[in-house]
C-alpha cells in the first residue's frame, strides 16, 4: 500500500449529447456546441418545458457485444460504451491486463429508471403479473457497474456510488484510493445516467427547469436543462502507465469530499468550500496554483450565487484570477454522470491547455462575478484543473487533475 | 501490503431488525434460533398469500430520535436514522463532539428507498404531474438516506452511498475502513438499511428468488434455509445496521471503550455471474484472501465465519465453496437470514454485529431450521448454537449479480 502513489488518467470515454468519443467530445465543447434539443424518450406535452439533452443518435449494439443488449437498460448501455471507448482511447485492451486487478467505479443519481417507470406502468394498467424478472436483474443501480465489468471480464472492485448529481467524483475519488491501496492496478471510473420522466417531473415540480437555455451565472439564468450521458476514466498507477508508454493526460492528484448536514437540496457554500480547500491539502495545491475550476454551475439561480461564494471563500483573493466555467451551459444537466463528464473536460483542459467556455452567457451577475470564460473557449497553459460538484443530500465533492510531469 | 496504515477500531455497533433493536437481544434471539417472520404489514398479504416476512413491526422511530420533524423521512431514512442514533449512543460521538469534528456516514444500500420513487412516479402518472410531491422528489435520489441521516445528526465529513446489491453493506464497511486506515478520515459511521416494500419484494418474487415463489403452496419460512438441502429460495426482511468506526488513536484519545476492530477487507467481482457462467474462478474465495492479505492473518487464524447465505440454491453453494477453498472446511460457519430474512444492504452490518456479538458473548447462532445439509455444502454448519473461544471472525457477502466481499473483524 502507498497511500501517496500517482495515479493518472490514460484513457477517456464520453457519451454525451454534443458527441460520442473523446474527440468529437472536446471539439463541440471547445466549440461552444449546444446539445440541447426538444424531449424524444418520453410525451412532455403536460409539461411547461419540453427540452433535454438527450444522446441522439447512440448505437448500443456498437459496443455491447459480450452480453445481450435486452439483458440491460440505458444507464448500463451508456456505461459500456464509455468504458469500450475509455479503453480504446488508450490503446489498451481489458486483457492486457490482469484482469482480476481491474475495477469498475460507477456513480449514477437515478441508476435505470426506465425500469420503475416500466413496473410502475403494468402497476397502473392493473397488470402487475406482467412484471418479470428483468425488474430485480436490470433496476437497481449497482447492475451498471456489473454490466460494464461483466461485459470486458474484470473481476476487481465493482460498486456504484449514487451520490446524485455529484455521484460521478466520488467515484473517482473511491477508484483512487483502490489503486492506492492495491486493491487495483487500474480503475474504470466515472458516471452514467439515461434521461428519465421521474427526473424530469422532479425538477420541473422544483420549478428549476429552463424553458429554452441553460445560462450559468448569467444574471437572467431560469435554471437547469437535465439531460443523460456517460464519461469513463481509465485510471493506472504512473509507474504502470510510463511503463507502457501510454499517453498521459493527467495526473489525479487528490480531492475532498463534505456533507452540508443541513438541507436536502438547498446547498449551503460552506461545505463546498470545505471539499475544495480540503483536495487542495490533499494535493499539495495552493489555491494561486489552480489554472481552471470546472464549475458545478447548474444555472439555477441558487446554486450558481452560492458556488461562486464558496470559491471566492476557498480562493481568496486568487478566486478572481482563476477561470471557471460550466460545460453544463452546453450538455444541460447530465446528472450523475455531470461530474464525471467533466471530470474528463478537465483532464482534456490540462492536456491541451484550454479551457471549454460557458455559452449563453449574456448579462452580469452581480452576485457572480469571477471569470466565467464566456462564450469563447481559451487557449492558455493549464496546469491544474479542479472539478466541482454538488448534490442532493448536501454532498459536495472537489476533484484536482495535475499536469503530469514524470 | 497488509497492516499498513492506522488500525481501525469498532467503537459502537447500532441495529434494528425483526429481532430486536439491542445487539444483545438480536444475538440472543439468534442463538434462540428465533425467526422474525410473519405475514406483511407493509403491503397487502394478498399480493402473495403466505409469503412471509421479516419486518420491524410497529416501528416508531420517534421512540429513539429526540424532537425535530421526522415526516421528511421516508421508511429507509428513518430506519436509517434509527441506527445511526443506535450507534452513536453507544459510541459516545455525542451531538457535542460531533459538532467540534466533523464525522463521516458510509451508507450501503440496495434500493434505497424504492418505494417512494415508485409512489412518486405513479401520482405523477395517475394523478398529474402537478400532483407528484417536491418533498418526495428529494427522496427519490438514491442517496436521501444518507443525505437525510446527515441533516438529522449534524454529520458534515464524507458522505457516500455505496451500492452493490446485496454485499452494499460489507462494502461499505470496508471502504469506511481504508478512509480511516490511510488517515482521510478519523472516524465514519458505517453500514447499510434497506427497507421491505411492495416494489422490491414483488420483483423479487416475479424473477422467483423467493422461497417457493410461484408454487402456490404456502410459504413456511422452513424451506429459505440457508445451506439446507431443500432449500428454494430467500425470505425478504428491513433493517438498518452500522458500526462507529475510528483511528485506534482517535478512540483511545476520547477515551472510548473498543469492542474490536476491522482487520481487514476484500472484494472481488464475477464477470461469469451475470452470464449463469459457474466455470471461471470463485470470486468469492478471492475476495475472501484478498481480506486475509489486506489482514496479514492467516486462514488459521479465522475462528467463525459468518455467511450471508440465505437460501438461494446456486448461490449458497457458491459461497460456500468459495469459504471452503480460502478458509478450509473445519471452521465454523453461521448464517442469519432464516432468522432475520434478507435485509440486502443492512445484512453486512447485521452480520457482522452478530459476530462481534458471538465473540464477545462466546457463543455463536445455529442456522435456525438447517435440517439436512446440502451434500454440496462442504462446511462444518449446524443448527443449534455453540461456544465460540476466537477472537477473529470473517464475515462474507456475495450476491447474484456477482459481487463479493469479505470483511475480517476482531474482538478486542
Amino acid at each position: 500500500m502507498d497511500s501517496r502513489a500517482r495515479v493518472v488518467v490514460t484513457g477517456i470515454g464520453v457519451v454525451t449529447s454534443v458527441g460520442i468519443g473523446v474527440d468529437e467530445f472536446w471539439r463541440a465543447i471547445l466549440a461552444g456546441h449546444t446539445g440541447i434539443s426538444p424531449v424524444e424518450s418520453f410525451d412532455t406535452s403536460r409539461y411547461a418545458v419540453h427540452l433535454g439533452g438527450e444522446v441522439k443518435g447512440f448505437h448500443p449494439e456498437a459496443y455491447v457485444r459480450r452480453l445481450s443488449l435486452a439483458s440491460m437498460a440505458r444507464a448500463s448501455q451508456l456505461a459500456i460504451a464509455a468504458a469500450r471507448l475509455a479503453l480504446d482511447d488508450a490503446s489498451l485492451s481489458a486483457n492486457a491486463m490482469d484482469p482480476a486487478m481491474v475495477g469498475v467505479s460507477f456513480g449514477t443519481t437515478s441508476g435505470e429508471p426506465a425500469m420503475i417507470e416500466r413496473f410502475n406502468d403494468m402497476e397502473l394498467a392493473g397488470t402487475r403479473d406482467r412484471v418479470g424478472p428483468e425488474f430485480i436483474a436490470q433496476y437497481p443501480c449497482h447492475v451498471i457497474a456489473a454490466h460494464v465489468a461483466s461485459e470486458l471480464g474484470l473481476s476487481g472492485p465493482n460498486l456504484v456510488i449514487p451520490t446524485a448529481c455529484a455521484a460521478g467524483n466520488y467515484a473517482l475519488a473511491h477508484a483512487l484510493d483502490s489503486i492506492r491501496n492495491d486493491e487495483a492496478d487500474a480503475m474504470l471510473a466515472g458516471g452514467s445516467d439515461a434521461f428519465s420522466r421521474i427526473t424530469y417531473t422532479g425538477f420541473a415540480r422544483l420549478g428549476a427547469i429552463a424553458p429554452v437555455e441553460c445560462q450559468p451565472f448569467d444574471k437572467n439564468r431560469r435554471g437547469m436543462v437535465p439531460g443523460e450521458g456517460a464519461a469513463v476514466l481509465l485510471l493506472e498507477r504512473l509507474d504502470r502507465a510510463v511503463a507502457r508508454g501510454a499517453r498521459i493526460y493527467a495526473e489525479l492528484a487528490g480531492y475532498g469530499l463534505t456533507c452540508d448536514a443541513n438541507h436536502m437540496t438547498a446547498p449551503q457554500g460552506d461545505g463546498a468550500t470545505r471539499a475544495m480547500t480540503i483536495a487542495m491539502a490533499d494535493a499539495g495545491i495552493r489555491p494561486g496554483e489552480v489554472s481552471y475550476i470546472s464549475a458545478h454551475g447548474t444555472g439555477t439561480a441558487v446554486n450558481d450565487r452560492i458556488e461562486t461564494a464558496a470559491v471566492k471563500q476557498a480562493f481568496g483573493a486568487a478566486a478572481s484570477r482563476v477561470p471557471i466555467s460550466s460545460i453544463k451551459s452546453m450538455l444541460g444537466h447530465t446528472m450523475g454522470a455531470a461530474s464525471a463528464i467533466e471530470a474528463a473536460a478537465c483532464a482534456l483542459a490540462v492536456h491541451d491547455d484550454a479551457i471549454p467556455p460557458t455559452m449563453h452567457y449574456e448579462t452580469p451577475d452581480p452576485e457572480c462575478d469571477l471569470d466565467y470564460v464566456p462564450n469563447e473557449s481559451r487557449h492558455v497553459p493549464i496546469d491544474v484543473a479542479m472539478n466541482n460538484a454538488y448534490a442532493f443530500g448536501g454532498n459536495n465533492a472537489s476533484v484536482l487533475f495535475r499536469k503530469c510531469r514524470a | 501490503v497488509s497492516g499498513a496504515g492506522r488500525r481501525v477500531v469498532i467503537t459502537g455497533m447500532g441495529a434494528i431488525c425483526a429481532l430486536g433493536d439491542r445487539p444483545e437481544a438480536i444475538h440472543q434471539a439468534l442463538c434462540d434460533g428465533r425467526r422474525g417472520f410473519s405475514a406483511p404489514t407493509i403491503f397487502p398479504d394478498s399480493v402473495a398469500p403466505g409469503v412471509q416476512v421479516a419486518e420491524v413491526r410497529d416501528f416508531a422511530p420517534q421512540t429513539y430520535l429526540d424532537g425535530g420533524n421526522i415526516r421528511p423521512l421516508d421508511r429507509t431514512g428513518k430506519l436509517a436514522a434509527v441506527g445511526v442514533q443506535l450507534a452513536l449512543s453507544d459510541s459516545g460521538w455525542t451531538a457535542d463532539l460531533r459538532r467540534e469534528r466533523p464525522l463521516g456516514l458510509i451508507l450501503g444500500t440496495m434500493f434505497c428507498s424504492v418505494r417512494t420513487i415508485g409512489e412518486f412516479d405513479r401520482r405523477a402518472q395517475s394523478a398529474g404531474i402537478e400532483y407528484a410531491s417536491p418533498m418526495d422528489f428529494s427522496n427519490t435520489v438514491l442517496n436521501a438516506a444518507a443525505g437525510q441521516v446527515a441533516i438529522w445528526h449534524r454529520l458534515r465529513g464524507v458522505n457516500t452511498t455505496i451500492s452493490a446489491g446485496a454485499v452494499s453493506g460489507v462494502h461499505a464497511l470496508g471502504y469506511a475502513a481504508q478512509l480511516i486506515r490511510t488517515g482521510r478520515a478519523d472516524a465514519l459511521v458505517a453500514g447499510g438499511v434497506e427497507e421491505l416494500c411492495y416494489e422490491s419484494f414483488w420483483g423479487f418474487h416475479q424473477a422467483g428468488f423467493l422461497a417457493a415463489a410461484g408454487s402456490g403452496v404456502p410459504v413456511c419460512p422452513g424451506n429459505s434455509v440457508p445451506f439446507d438441502a431443500g432449500r428454494t429460495g430467500t425470505l425478504l426482511g428491513e433493517a438498518a445496521a452500522f458500526l462507529a468506526l475510528e483511528a485506534e488513536s482517535t478512540a483511545k484519545a476520547r477515551g472510548a471503550r473498543i469492542i474490536g476492530c476491522v482487520e481487514g477487507f476484500g472484494t472481488a467481482y464475477d464477470p461469469d455471474a451475470l452470464i449463469g457462467g459457474r466455470g471461471g474462478p470463485n470470486a468469492m474465495a478471492l475476495a475472501i484472501r484478498r481480506a486475509l492479505a489486506n489482514a496479514g492473518v492467516a486462514a488459521s487464524a479465522i475462528g467463525v465465519v459468518s455467511a450471508s447465505a440465505s437460501g438461494l440454491r446456486a448461490q449458497d453453494a457458491r459461497e460456500a465453496a468459495g469459504i471452503a477453498a480460502a478458509i478450509g472446511r473445519a471452521t465454523p460457519v453461521t448464517a442469519i437470514k432464516s432468522m432475520v430474512g434478507e435485509t440486502l444492504g443492512a445484512s453486512g452490518g447485521l452480520q457482522s454485529i452478530a459476530a462481534l456479538e458471538s465473540m464477545r458473548s462466546g457463543l455463536v447462532p445455529g442456522i435456525a431450521g438447517l435440517a439436512r445439509v446440502d451434500p454440496e455444502v462442504l462446511l462444518t454448519v449446524t443448527s443449534e448454537a455453540r461456544p465460540l473461544g476466537a477472537t477473529r471472525a470473517l464475515v462474507t457477502s456475495m450476491a447474484p449479480e456477482g459481487n463479493c466481499c469479505a470483511l475480517a473483524l476482531g474482538l478486542e
